[in-house]
């Protein structure tokens, strides 16, 4: 890496999944709101959906998720029927428009639930807003818990995307994050999906954690491309223990600082792309004839909730307690306490507690950080227009930093991230959004570090 | 699911112009009714036929179109790309439907044969033109059949309702409205010339609870016969 862009290493920046982040939502979106904004979606608009599964049965210590460790499955099936209340306000408020062209589960663990109840998930979106056979399903999957027989019904119901959590194979790191799950579980339960020919397997890899060295960090990305997954997604890991009392559990000396941290993210891009993989974004690799490597080939690479995506919905619709869902401009985010959720769905009422509706520049805004993200390249015209000529400078200033860093390349108006410095591309969205860039300075606790 | 965009129909040159209208059994109850006797010679003169072979396309999504198309004989299906590129079936026309009802440079979707089908065609230029004798030509001619606006109003009826076996239930019905028949035994037979996975699609129903929600109807005796290009339902 250039020794100019080490500097950007230690930076906390937004991951972007939505613009503004979530942290921006507030109380101004109520259900009524967000079921209003439901009604005008048209006819034949594609949807993707998100069910969120916040039940595990162990506490991993580094987790940032919505979640909790549950061992009585009968909760587990309270909060089953209650998703399908929820669907069911939803497929009320849609009154037959919009198609559902995906459906995620994300967790959580959502293989917490037995398959026969995410079946009776399908069977509600089904009834409530129409199921086809073309209808891309994906789900993330805890190893640990995937039952014997599971990775065929899960395929017979129409799973064509499995996503593991693997995190790491070493298993000093294992034990130091608690969450120890041997290699050959793993290579089991991907020669499972392979047998049943399953072609978009996908891991998720972490690095940042704590005991990870160059060398153990090499034998997991050794490990990761023996078991060929079609995708690899790499996140950092964001340690940020005042707002996560788990992460307390974490022995803070063991964390590696952030030249490591910049190493190690390092090693797993030049190692996966040695491989034969492709970079996609920031964080993503794909095999050459990965969907997501040819949507980005194509232009037509997204970022949702989810991270960069193949999926072209412009409306998504999360179930589940934390739910974010994004419709007509506007973002609606379920309760995140099982408690208040139940306490809104049961009673025949959208969870909605939060959200926000953007604004025209923010529009502006979100429109230029996706497009940069997504194609590395983006036209600033439109950006700097829609700001007073004070505040289009200050976006200027900070591009013209990583210019003469070389993080990205300037012609007339258009900003090209440049080669390699793909794990840099949040530190260049946060330059084109100043309102973000202040409170990042501010609130940098909340937020994790670019690598 | 993607099908390739099927050949566009060619004009069959043996079908051409008919002779005389008088023989037209669609016309009874639907096309051309309406028409004054001086209107009906003049819709006469320039109204051609053409016959659409299975699988061709009347009409392509995206390409222009200057005709109003009346359905003499044969089903067609509906269906438009959507944003993510894939196909969704929107509608079927049967006799007496129509397709194309303005001209215009970019057709909404595509109208496909889904058997051997017959259609009478009349240029818009033409219809306008007459329009200044007989002002409401073009709204008299379709009064009696159904436009793409009434097939998205029935798609989206149909897919508000809840629950497979009601929107199986009522497609049959909408189908034996259209096209069902007596079978001699007391009961109705109803075509289904469209695939299964064309109902479903249309639907929003996965092909496995389709087939396995017309097996229910038939073992609660609610169909009567059901096989691959047809369902018999009991007299009303």
């Amino acid at each position: 890496m250039k020794q100019e862009w080490r500097k950007y290493l230690g930076l906390r920046a937004p991951r972007y999944t939505s613009y503004p982040s979530a942290l921006h939502f507030d109380e101004q979106v109520s259900a009524e709101d967000y079921g209003a904004r439901l009604g005008e979606t048209a006819l034949y608009e594609p949807l993707s959906l998100y069910i969120h599964v916040p039940f595990c049965k162990s506490l991993c210590w580094y987790c940032g998720c919505n979640m909790r460790v549950e061992n009585d499955y009968g909760r587990a099936l309270r909060y089953v029927d209650a998703l399908r209340r929820e669907i069911a306000l939803a497929g009320k408020a849609l009154s037959g428009a919009g198609r559902a062209r995906s459906i995620h589960f994300g967790g959580g663990t959502p293989n917490f639930l037995k398959v026969e109840d995410l079946e009776r998930v399908l069977d509600a979106i089904e009834a409530e807003l129409g199921l086809t056979d073309s209808t891309s399903l994906a789900i993330e999957l805890d190893p640990r818990l995937i039952r014997n027989g599971d990775i065929d019904r899960l395929a017979a119901l129409g799973f064509g995307r499995m996503s593991l959590g693997v995190q790491d194979f070493d298993a000093g790191v294992q034990a130091a994050i608690n969450r120890v799950q041997r290699f050959e579980l793993v290579e089991s339960a991907v020669g499972e999906m392979r047998r049943v020919g399953l072609t978009d397997i996908s891991f998720d890899l972490l690095y940042g954690l704590p005991r990870q060295t160059l060398q153990s960090y090499k034998e997991t990305l050794e490990e990761t491309v023996a078991l060929s997954p079609d995708r690899v997604a790499v996140f950092g890991y964001a340690h940020l223990p005042a707002a996560l009392p788990n992460q307390r559990l974490i022995d803070e000396h063991s964390l590696p600082g952030a030249e490591l941290r910049a190493d190690l993210a390092l090693l797993a891009d030049e190692m996966l792309v040695a491989a034969g993989y492709v970079r996609i974004g920031f964080d993503h690799y794909a095999k050459r004839d990965n969907p997501l490597a040819r949507a980005a080939r194509t232009g037509r690479l997204r970022r949702n909730f989810q991270g960069f995506t193949d999926d072209l919905s412009e409306t998504t619709i999360g179930f589940g307690a934390s739910a974010i869902s994004f419709v007509g401009e506007m973002y609606a985010q379920n309760a995140k306490t099982l408690g208040e959720y139940y306490a809104c769905v049961e009673k025949g009422r959208m969870a909605t507690s939060r959200g926000l509706v953007l604004s025209p520049r923010e529009r502006v805004i979100a429109s230029a950080i996706r497009t940069f993200l997504c194609r590395s390249e983006v036209d600033i015209r439109p950006l700097l227009a829609a700001f007073a000529p004070r505040d289009a400078n200050s976006i200027c200033a900070n591009l013209d930093k990583l210019e003469v860093d070389g993080v990205i390349r300037w012609n007339e108006d258009i900003v090209t991230l440049a080669p390699g410095a793909n794990i840099l591309a949040r530190v260049v969205a946060m330059a084109l959004d100043p309102y973000e860039a202040a409170i990042g300075c501010e609130q940098g606790r909340a937020l994790a570090q670019a690598i | 699911m993607e099908t390739p965009v099927k050949e566009k129909a060619r004009i069959c040159p043996d079908a051409g112009r008919p002779a005389n209208c008088d023989v037209c059994e669609v016309r009874a109850n639907s096309i051309c009714s309406d028409l004054g006797p001086r209107e009906f010679v003049q819709v006469e003169k320039t109204m051609s036929r053409r016959h659409v072979a299975k699988n061709k396309a009347l009409m392509v999504e995206g390409e222009p179109n200057d005709s109003l198309y009346v359905v003499v004989d044969g089903c067609f299906r509906l269906s438009k790309m959507l944003e993510d590129g894939r196909r969704q079936v929107t509608g079927f026309l049967f006799k007496g439907d129509f397709a194309g009802v303005r001209a215009t440079e970019a057709s909404a979707y595509t109208a496909e044969a889904l058997n051997d089908g017959l259609v009478c065609y009349f240029p818009h230029s033409f219809l306008d033109e007459i329009a200044i004798d007989a002002p409401g030509v073009k709204d008299r001619l379709i009064r009696h059949g159904q436009t793409e606006y009434h097939k998205a109003q029935d798609h989206i009826v149909l897919l508000g309702k809840k629950n497979a076996e009601e929107r199986v239930v009522s497609f049959i019905a909408m189908i034996n409205e259209r096209i069902g028949f007596d079978d001699g035994n007391g009961a109705r037979r109803v075509p289904l010339p469209m695939p299964r996975q064309d109902i479903a699609d249309y639907l929003g129903l996965r092909l496995e609870t389709l087939s396995r929600t017309l097996t229910s109807l038939r073992e609660s005796g609610r169909l009567l016969d059901v096989t691959r290009h047809s369902v018999t339902v009991p007299a009303a």
